[in-house]
């Protein structure tokens, strides 16, 4: 008896088990729905996150890469794949790299270098149709950037120039308003030159400071209001 | 394996022969090799030998600086990987004292229980798989390949993940993830229901499964057994509850235990543990709260002071310990990983002994061993 039992229990099982199949079959061949990507006719887009191998940023404002050479990103690879050099360029003040090299076969994507870079200038790149034929297989990263970099020499030099010129042209500026106010401030002197003892207040000083009491006033004031705003809305929901 | 077979000792042996089983066996997890030593069809002993996967990474951590071992981390387990680099994160957060946001604790908690429910129903496609059902395989598999579509739009990465920095993590989840996530957990609630059907109701996978390879409670503290195989033996242990770590002490879960001990009790455990791992993550999507995850840039070179660390967390195989030992300089002195897997198998000798040889594949499978975690 108790056999007969097992072997109608045994069935039962299997026939709830294979009707689950049955369902699972049914969803995916007769309603013919798809979880198959269809690859090279539909290109997948990598989410933000994807990680493939590493590639410098292209900045908007220069064109071009903002890596330094300065190998913080070599040195804390724990795979030890980042290959970099740095060279001074005349006329500009940063360094520029002029070989970076990464050999994606030994990346663990752990993005420490991206990290460490202190322009920020590394990403991860959206790669995904990566084959190797070679066991090194390197990724040459400044390959994209080569061909601008004269350009971008000349530019960045023109850009530091004009810096250079517009800080000159500022620092000039300043210096004749501080002789200005030292000639009013002498003519000054020299017109209460009789009493002598007390030092006379600088005009200019004197509406800078002006100028900071009013500031502090109105942020004063703006505190208070936002200290009245929040004590007035915050009883009300205790009353209700 | 002839030089294991000494001629001396087969008189004493009597019929007694021995048997090779993996490190090449299709369903030997990993590379394990078993040296089984059989009387007909009864184990009368065996011997678990292990190595096979042996990477150095505890050896490699001492070479580089602290940052360095991060990839590391997730390699040693990699079907828990984000556990156990966020079990690093978090070991050297509590050596430096470094503040995580509140918002990157949460989104750490969330990810680490997809981690836990990915590896658990990788465990159960492949133990299913190990005694005999193939069907349940690939429906799991479609069920964890969503968890690693998630998971893959905020890390980066399906498996080995790199996603905690000291101090937080590297990139912030978004609206889509937390809606992903919720779709995911409501579905898996039904096809939990077809599992139990398919799998749990099958007279076959019970008579497989049904009071085989009983560990109890007092071998699984001999060999010091944990995760669901302790708690399938009746001992509510669990990190996240014993020893909170991170944020775990404010969220409302339990520590599912039975008492039977054997291969089906520590599959009811586990398959209860996904549901305990549902409800803690919709605890945290519900609670997670705004900011930023990773405040400053992440420190690229530290001195720690001389001392040690332990740090310990519940990963979905046990008690999963780091511990550092730092001598004050750029470069860990040693850190040393108290892995579940080892001690787990460690009681299977004991476990083996006496029992059938068809057995033997049910029961090593039951206890979820992770062979790359066991060597390092
Ligand atoms: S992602 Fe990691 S392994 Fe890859 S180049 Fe950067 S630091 Fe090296
Ligand atoms: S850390 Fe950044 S700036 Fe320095 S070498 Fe690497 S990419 Fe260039």
């Amino acid at each position: 008896m108790r056999a007969v039992r097992a072997v109608f229990v045994g069935l039962w099982s299997l026939l709830v088990g294979l009707a689950i199949t049955i369902k699972h079959f049914g969803r995916t061949t007769i309603l013919r729905k798809k979880v198959t990507e269809q690859y090279p006719h539909e290109k997948p887009v990598m989410s933000k996150a994807y990680r493939s191998a590493i590639k410098l940023i292209r900045f908007d404002e220069t064109n071009s890469h903002d890596c330094v050479g300065c190998k913080a990103c070599e040195r804390i690879c724990p795979s030890f794949c980042i290959s970099v050099d740095g060279d001074k360029v005349d006329g500009i003040r940063k360094k520029r790299a002029t070989h970076f090299e990464m050999d994606f076969a030994l990346c663990s994507l752990c993005g420490l270098c991206i990290d460490a870079c202190p322009t920020d200038t590394l990403e991860y790149s959206k790669l995904y149709e990566e084959v190797g034929y070679t066991r090194h297989w390197k990724h040459d990263l400044l390959k994209d950037f080569n061909a601008y970099e004269a350009q971008f020499v000349a530019e960045q030099r023109a850009r530091e120039e004009a810096e250079a010129a517009e800080k000159a042209r500022a620092a000039e500026e300043k210096k004749a308003a501080a002789a200005a106010a030292k000639a009013a401030k002498a003519a000054e002197a020299a017109k209460a030159a009789e009493p002598g003892a007390e030092p006379v207040a600088d005009p200019a000083a004197d509406a800078a400071a002006e100028e900071k009491k009013k500031k502090i006033e109105a942020a004063m004031a703006a505190k208070a209001a936002r200290l009245a705003a929040k004590a007035a809305a915050t009883p009300a929901p205790e009353e209700s | 394996m002839p030089e294991e077979i000494r001629e001396d000792d087969a008189g004493a042996m009597g019929e007694s022969y021995y048997l090779n089983m993996g490190p090449q066996h299709p369903s030997m997890h990993g590379v394990l090799r078993l040296k089984l030593r059989l009387l007909g069809e009864e184990i009368q002993d065996a011997e678990p030998v292990i190595g096979y996967a042996h990477r150095a990474h505890e050896k490699m951590a001492e070479n580089r600086i602290w940052p360095m071992f991060l990839p590391n981390t997730s390699r040693v387990d990699y079907l828990s990987g984000m556990i156990y680099n966020l079990a690093y994160c978090q070991a050297i957060e509590k050596m430096l004292d470094i503040e995580v946001p509140e918002r990157a604790q949460y989104i750490r908690v969330i990810v680490s229980e997809l981690n836990r429910i990915s590896s658990h129903l990788l465990w159960i496609a492949t133990y299913v798989m190990d005694i005999g059902g193939v069907t349940p395989f690939l429906y799991l598999w479609d069920d964890r390949e969503i968890i690693l579509d998630i998971m893959d739009r905020v890390t980066g990465s399906r498996l080995t993940y790199c996603y905690g920095r000291f101090g937080g993590v590297t990139m912030d989840v978004d609206d889509l993830f937390c809606e992903q996530t919720s779709a995911f957990l409501d579905r898996l609630v039904g096809r939990m229901v077809e599992y139990d059907k398919l799998v749990r109701k099958n007279v076959i996978f019970i008579q497989r499964s049904k009071g085989v390879g009983v560990i109890d409670a007092d071998t699984c503290r001999q060999y010091g057994v944990t995760g669901p195989s302790l708690r399938a033996a009746g001992v509510a242990y669990d990190v996240r509850r014993a020893e909170p770590y991170g944020i775990y002490d404010r969220f409302d879960f339990e520590v599912p235990t039975l008492t039977e001990g054997d291969c089906l009790a520590r599959y009811d455990v586990r398959v209860r543990e996904i549901e305990e791992a549902s409800k803690i993550i919709r605890q945290a999507l519900r609670d997670l709260p705004g900011g930023l995850v990773m405040p400053e840039k992440p420190k690229k070179k530290f001195k720690p002071s001389p001392g040690e660390t332990y740090f310990a967390v519940e990963s979905a195989r046990g008690h999963f310990g780091m511990y550092l030992v730092s001598d004050g300089s750029e470069t860990p002195f040693k850190i040393k990983l108290r892995t579940p897997s080892f001690s787990n198998l460690a009681a299977m000798p004991k476990v083996l002994r006496g029992t059938m040889v068809a057995d033997t594949i049910a029961i090593v499978g039951s206890i979820d061993i992770v062979l790359p975690e066991i060597d390092r």
